[in-house]
């Protein structure tokens, strides 16, 4: 047995960074993982964060029913600016959910192994990021009541949608998404459900364990079968992970508003979904890993490399920022270059500098390795990821709509209470599942993870012999 | 029908189709029958006693509609009652039309009404009514939802208490018939100006009765100075007629003939076909304006300036100098540029006899004088302008000085107040709402229980002009009878019924009233034949007033011009206060109009509140910016808090006021809207008034405006100027003259490809399509509210239109161009309507195809497929679709919005049972939209359909060998609203399947152009350029490369 380094971010090439530390048996792995849900109480600092976030729910729950019974002019949005907050929570949610399938299916694919450490949860949080998203169209409409016209139902009607509306994309997109997030992170999760099955304490765990656990006894055949399903798992979401945005971007790239009408918007959509999904991973992780104790798994060097593709991410959007200027200069149409100049220097230019503060100048700062893994640092530029990508979708959205082609119609947005509140609750929603997802949960990929440790690897010792002689 | 007036005894005379019908009504069934016709439970509303009976059984309908199992139920239930025998000429569900006529200041319009199954829904001109031929303004065109007010007074009320006819009849036959016994000693009369031939009748013998009775009339809105100057010039009181499409150079000096005046609807279509330069030799008139702040006329100008209104009389000064040899000795210094003021003269120089100077009722008498002397010498009389008598004028600031000093003398016991509403209108410096009370009995009819009623002895509900018999004269003095299309709704009676009752008349009814005096009008002879031609005219033809010739009496021109210098030295210089009419309210009478409070000013965009225009330079000076609230005082006397609101174009030393806001507990509309201006205004200052100052006051006002200045943003009034030239495409005519097909050149359109297959629509039967000409519009917005009568549009309420969310199916978009906002080089006015492109945005982004192509190619709103996305709206570059962002048709229009958007009553009544009354003006041709559905402009379709069903009928009715192949709609057979109300018929509808429509030939014009054209949406609905004509001396530099703008 070898003493492991506490410190795994060294650059040295010649040694390969633990992604493990303090661990070095399977036994140990287990029991501080499942120690997170099957302590008898979780720790006070999750009492406090259910309160708050299933406040915040309970919240939304009644602004629906209000919004529902009263009629959409309870939001702030008018003419010109049809759409408002609902499409930019709508388009925020989406873009959180970004990061999930991307660790998880991508980098799987491309064999990061670092990726089981987060691979879990930023799954978990692309699923109830998605059902953030998925309710803002729902609740959006002016009569919810028949919303599901949207669906290709056989109907008396004989209606089909109609085929040609990005929205109706939109629908597919995001329902096929989330449809194949939620089989990802299920069936990856299926041994991890069943190690908690084998664990539990009392009938009721073991057996609600069980039912989810589809019978899992780890044989060869199980595993074998398993691998290759998730493997082809992986293989479908990959394309998802770049569709679905691409999709929602279509939104606005196939109408003609002024500011919407771009080609760059699928690229630059993926990659704001991408730079705001990982600052979310890291704003859940930050707390959960102080929390629960999982300093061993989410390692500094983990939270390192997220903060490189949040640079890299972000220096991307900025790009992209820079290019719809380009292009709206260059393209000579009138109406284009007033919707981007507007956006800089107009009535809604506190937002753009905002955006453009938030997620293209702060996180410059992580050329620095001190910004990189200072934990208070990275949280507080994370956080501010997480407005400036709230705020592109505000500036993107409003903004246009709001000075269009007539300046007879253009107008302020101004959003209502209920706009303001329900942005809150979107987020008491999200961190309600969290919290549950957290305590009954495996919140880290058990099977996965021993199977990047040296013990894994019979011959690992050997190997490190070689090396260091 | 006739009033049903069901104790006075009715002389039977022969039989007519009216009075059969009568005979009809007589009966105690069909009396109940017309109770009962309304939607149900309508009725019971209307009687104050039924009433909470009615509400309680809704309530308790409702509570179980809600909680039980029939909770799913959207509709009530309702008793449907057949015809036994069915009236002659109705057919239910057949509107049918009546003309009639409405008297706004006196004065008559010419209407034609549309009643569906006995309730009046929408109103229009009288095609054969020689003033209106079939246009009208908003205000007529918004009066039928006073008609279904439910603020409108129900009740007898005496001293502020409910009362009841019977009360009335029993104390007026007493009282009145003690003052017949006493000659009428102490008996006034205050009068709104009417014109009305009964009116005068029963005026005449009411003085007959009672010679010592006084009879004063007053009117806020007056034409004294107008009065006054006629008998300057002339010696005794002329109306003058003008001839604008005869004129080939107009000087308005503070007129605004296009929208503030009385025969408004006549001159705009007369202005405007001297503006049609399309045909050789393309010429077209000029219009020099010199005002104090922006009317709809200066903004029709080719050249305006801003000069006091107060100083405008020194511009009439330096005309008559230059062009007459009368008023030579003219010394004064005039606000004009030296150029401007020589073209002015110039061009009307070199157009005697077909140049024409108006003047504007603000300007004193003298001002009015000078026009006539100098229309005289210009050769214009009998050419531009003719006149004629003008019976019975009386200067109204004058009479209601009488009448105070009459009170205040103690002469007067019994003050009857016919209309109007003196307590709060009245010349401020009277003080007559306190005067009131020093009166032993007032009695005041009128349509609300207003200021005035509060204060007097007895208030009496006056019968909507809808629902009562009556007559007035038209401006050129046309009689016009005024028929009702409904009973009282709420038994309420007509001035004229009243003065029956005052002389002890054994004619009571107002039926038998007019038909008396009516006996003067048309004669006895034949009288019967007459009379039905009467009521199917709707006006007496050849009726007007006979010509008159009189001449000026130029030798007294010195003493005016004396005078007026004398007034100028006078005319405290610094800040004047200039009072108008509202372009929305009028004088205030219709400040319980949700229509016009929600219309926007065609210049302010202001929609639900008046405001003190300044200028932008008068506002910095005085520290204040758009909505902050300043004292406005007047000699350190009467002093008002109101909101600012900066108006380009206004004179920096002029405030233009608006009256008639400020009104409280009139009705719910009304509540809260605007600042009381009359505060400030006084009998010898009508118009204007020098020497007030405004200081910055505390605190600050929200307005709701429908289009916002974005002069105060650098970027959004760059971008406004960049684009405006594409979007509104205007020439001078020099310019079109040289180059007719000016209007193609203003854009480049790269392309015409599409991404799509476009709908063939090639081999549609019909293609509807429609043309607004930017030339001739005027701005008056009369076409938004007809919109909003013909299609249901509701309106939504202060806090909604401050969000952008106002429903209306066509605006006018405004803009003012020019580098400076103190003084913009001109204005463009837009209607906009629904464009019904061919290749239309919202239909592609619909998810549930909601938006489609129909056959036609309409574009088309399934309301019952929509969903509300309002993707479409975001697509729609024109921005004409409009969104129910809640139940409009039941939530109450609020100005503010509190925590809760909705009042509790917005989830406790279905949509079905709201509002009642208002209910019954709905077109029953138009679906009620509900909430969170898109709605907009459909180019009227169900009068298309209309059109069709008719083509069709008379197709399969035609002789074979005399039909066509195919069923074809005559041109003008179909026009919707907007095209029906324009008193400028601007707007062109037709079928472009027919190529000698006139649509087809409008589409084809030169001029004619696609707005926003360059994003290939080939709009159905095209624009044809506007035309201006300023002198080539001052014209600037050719619009295509115009100075900055602002919108």
């Amino acid at each position: 047995m070898t003493t492991l380094p506490l410190d795994n971010t060294f650059d040295d090439p010649t040694r390969r960074a633990p992604l493990v530390l303090n661990h070095d048996d399977f036994g140990s792995v287990t029991n501080t993982i499942c120690g997170v849900n099957e302590r008898p109480k979780p720790p006070r600092a999750w009492y406090i964060a259910f309160a708050i976030s299933s406040t915040f729910l309970m919240v939304l729950g009644i602004l629906i029913g209000y919004l529902f019974w009263t009629g959409v002019g309870v939001w702030g949005n008018q003419n010109p600016a049809m759409w408002g907050f609902p499409i930019v929570n709508f388009v925020f949610w989406v873009g959180i959910g970004h990061a999930g399938t991307l660790i998880s299916a991508i980098l799987y694919l491309f064999r990061q192994k670092w990726r089981t450490a987060i691979n879990r949860f930023a799954e978990a949080m692309t699923i109830f990021a998605v059902i953030c998203a998925g309710m803002f169209p729902g609740i959006h409409v002016g009569r919810v009541w028949v919303s599901y016209w949207l669906f290709p139902i056989p109907n008396q009607m004989e209606m089909w949608p109609q085929f040609r509306s990005p929205l109706l994309w939109d629908v597919f997109a995001v329902g096929t998404y989330f449809t194949v997030s939620l089989l990802f992170w299920y069936v990856g999760m299926i041994p991890d459900l069943a190690t908690l099955r084998d664990r539990a304490t009392t009938k009721l765990k073991a057996i609600s364990y069980g039912i989810f656990a589809l019978g899992w006894r780890g044989s060869m055949r199980h595993w074998h079968r398993y691998e290759r399903t998730y493997l082809l798992l992986a293989a479908l979401a990959t394309p998802l992970v770049l569709s679905v945005h691409s999709v929602v971007s279509f939104d606005f790239a196939v109408a003609q508003v002024p500011g919407w009408h771009t080609t760059i918007f699928p690229p630059y959509f993926v990659a704001g979904a991408i730079f705001s999904g990982f600052a979310m991973v890291m704003t859940l992780a930050i707390p959960a890993r102080q929390w629960w104790g999982l300093k061993d798994f989410i390692t500094l060097r983990h939270l390192e490399t997220m903060n490189k593709i949040i640079l890299v991410t972000g220096s991307m959007v900025g790009y992209a920022y820079i290019m719809e200027f380009f292009t709206a200069w260059y393209s000579g149409a009138m109406y284009e270059s007033f919707a981007f100049v507007n956006r800089m220097f107009g009535q809604y230019a506190w937002a753009y500098w905002i955006m453009v503060t938030c997620n293209v100048i702060i996180p410059q700062l992580f050329w620095f390795k001190k910004a990189r893994q200072s934990i208070p640092i990275m949280f507080g530029i994370c956080l501010l990821v997480n407005v400036g990508m709230w705020f592109e979708r505000f500036v993107i959205i409003v903004t246009s709509l709001s000075q269009d082609h007539l300046p007879a119609n253009w107008d302020y947005f101004h959003p209502t209470w209920v706009d303001l509140t329900m942005l809150a609750g979107s987020f008491g929603l999200f961190m309600t599942l969290f919290l549950l997802f957290i305590r009954y949960l495996p919140v880290i990929a058990i099977a996965e993870v021993k199977a990047i440790m040296p013990a894994a690897n019979p011959h690992a010792h050997d190997h490190d012999k070689e090396a260091s002689a | 029908m006739p009033s049903v007036d069901q104790t006075a005894p009715r002389p039977r005379t022969g039989k007519t189709y009216w009075r059969s019908l009568e005979d009809f009504a007589d009966t105690p069934e069909f009396r109940e029958f017309m109770f009962r016709e309304f939607p149900a439970g309508a009725s019971e509303m209307l009687d104050s006693t039924q009433r909470r009976e009615f509400l309680k059984i809704m309530g308790a309908s409702l509570a179980l509609a809600g909680m039980g199992i029939s909770g799913c139920r959207r509709w009530p239930e309702e008793k449907i009652a057949p015809y036994a025998s069915r009236p002659a000429g109705r057919l239910p569900g057949i509107p049918n039309s009546y003309a009639t006529s409405m008297e706004l200041g006196g004065v008559a319009s010419g209407l034609l009404v549309t009643s569906y199954d006995g309730r009046p829904i929408k109103i229009e001109g009288n095609p054969e009514h020689p003033m209106n031929r079939g246009a009208t303004d908003a205000w007529a065109q918004a009066s039928v939802l006073e008609l279904y007010d439910p603020d409108r007074s129900r009740h007898v009320m005496h001293n502020n208490q409910a009362s009841s006819w019977d009360n009335f009849s029993s104390w007026a036959k007493s009282h009145f018939a003690a003052l017949r016994e006493a000659d009428g000693n102490g008996l006034c009369i205050l009068s709104e100006a009417t014109a009305s031939p009964s009116v005068l009748d029963m005026k005449r013998r009411l003085l007959e009765a009672m010679p010592n009775a006084k009879w004063y009339e007053y009117e806020p809105l007056n034409n004294d100075n107008e009065l006054a100057g006629s008998i300057l010039a002339f010696g005794s009181p002329y109306r003058a007629q003008y001839h604008f499409d005869r004129a080939k150079i107009i000087v308005s000096l503070d007129s605004d003939f296009l929208h503030a005046h009385p025969a408004a609807v006549k001159y705009t279509r007369d202005f405007a076909s001297g503006r049609r330069a399309d045909d050789a030799p393309k010429t077209m008139n000029r219009l020099y304006v010199v005002e104090s702040g922006y009317s709809l006329t200066g903004a029709n100008a080719d050249h305006r300036v801003a000069v006091r209104s107060g100083d405008i009389g020194a511009v009439a000064g330096h005309l008559a100098k230059m062009l007459s040899s009368a008023a030579a000795n003219w010394v004064g210094s005039v606000d004009v540029a030296k150029p401007m003021l020589q073209q002015m003269v110039d061009d009307l120089a070199s157009h005697r006899g077909e140049c024409l100077i108006v003047v504007g009722p603000r300007q004193p008498g003298e001002v009015h004088a000078i026009a006539h002397l100098l229309n005289e010498e210009l050769g214009n009389v009998g050419r531009t302008v003719s006149y004629t008598a003008r019976p019975d004028a009386k200067p109204q600031a004058a009479s209601i000085k009488a009448l105070a000093a009459d009170i205040d003398g103690g002469e007067v016991d019994t003050l009857v107040i016919l209309g109007g509403n003196p307590a709060y209108n009245a010349p401020a410096d009277l003080d007559f709402a306190s005067k009131l009370g020093s009166v032993g009995a007032t009695i005041h009819v009128s349509s609300y229980a207003d200021e005035t009623s509060k204060r007097c002895t007895w208030h009496i509900p006056r019968a909507h002009y809808l629902e009562s018999w009556g007559d007035a004269r038209a401006y050129d003095g046309t009689i016009g009878i005024t028929q009702p299309l409904i009973e009282p709704l709420f038994g309420g009676r007509s001035p004229i019924e009243l003065l029956a009752i005052i002389n002890g008349d054994d004619v009571g009814a107002g039926y038998d009233i007019v038909r008396r005096s009516f006996g003067g009008v048309i004669g006895d002879a034949d009288f019967e034949r007459h009379w039905r031609r009467v009521l199917h005219d709707g006006f007496v033809a050849d009726s007007a007033f006979a010509e008159q010739s009189p001449t000026v009496r130029s030798d007294e021109a010195e003493a005016w011009i004396i005078a007026l210098a004398r007034l100028a030295s006078q005319e405290r210089r610094g800040l004047e206060l200039v009072f108008t009419g509202d372009r929305s309210v009028y004088d205030g009478r219709f400040a319980n109009n949700g229509w016009l409070q929600e219309l926007p000013d065609p210049l302010t965009k202001l929609t639900w509140d008046n405001a003190v225009q300044l200028s932008p330079s008068a506002a910095e000076n005085i520290g204040v910016k758009m909505g902050d609230m300043v004292n406005v005082s007047l000699n350190g006397g009467s002093h008002v808090e109101a909101a600012v609101l900066v108006m380009p174009g206004q004179h920096a030393q002029s405030a233009t006021l608006t009256l008639g806001y400020g009104r409280n507990g009139v009705g719910r509309i009304a509540e809260d809207a605007g600042f009381d201006f009359y505060q400030l205004r006084s009998s010898d200052s009508m118009g204007f008034v020098g020497g007030a100052t405004i200081t910055k006051s505390s605190g600050s006002y929200e307005f709701a405006l429908t289009q916002h200045h974005h002069a105060l943003d650098t970027i959004g009034g760059k971008g406004t100027q960049d684009r405006l030239p594409t979007i509104f495409r205007e020439a001078n005519l020099d310019e079109y003259k040289e180059h007719p097909d000016f209007a193609d050149h203003r854009v480049h359109v790269a392309h015409r490809l599409s991404l799509w297959d476009e709908s063939n629509l090639d081999n549609a039967d019909y293609k509807w399509a429609m043309s607004i000409d930017l030339t001739t519009c005027t701005g008056c917005s009369a076409c938004v509210v007809a919109c909003q009568a013909e299609n249901n549009i509701p309106i939504v309420g202060k806090d909604q239109v401050k969000r952008g969310r106002e429903m209306h199916w066509i605006r006018v978009d405004r803009y003012f161009s020019g580098s400076n906002p103190e003084t913009p080089d001109s204005v463009a006015m837009q209607p906009v309507p629904c464009m019904h492109c061919e290749n239309a945005a919202c239909e592609e982004v619909c998810p549930v195809a909601a938006t489609t192509h129909d056959r036609d190619g309409l574009n088309v709103m399934v309301y019952n497929r929509c969903i509300g996305t309002r993707y479409c709206s975001n697509n729609c570059p024109y921005k004409v679709r409009r969104f129910n962002f809640f139940d409009y048709q039941v939530r109450e229009p609020v100005r503010e919005t509190g925590l809760m958007h909705v009042k509790p009553s917005y989830y406790t009544r279905p949509q079905s049972d709201t509002h009642p009354l208002q209910q019954l003006q709905h077109n029953p041709e138009v679906t009620i939209r509900s909430r969170g559905v898109m709605e907009k402009c459909t180019y009227c379709i169900q009068r298309i359909s209309a059109g069709k069903i008719k083509a069709k009928n008379d197709w399969v009715k035609a002789k074979p060998e005399d039909r066509s192949s195919r069923v074809t709609v005559p041109d003008g057979s179909v026009v919707p609203a907007c095209a029906q109300a324009c008193p400028a018929q601007a707007i062109v509808f037709g079928d472009l399947a027919d190529p000698n429509s006139r649509v087809a030939q409008l589409h084809a014009h030169e001029r004619t152009y696609e707005m926003l054209e360059e994003l290939n949406p080939k709009p159905r609905t095209r624009y044809m350029a506007k035309l201006r004509n300023p002198a080539p001396s001052l014209a600037p530099a050719a619009p295509s490369s115009q100075g900055s703008a602002h919108g």
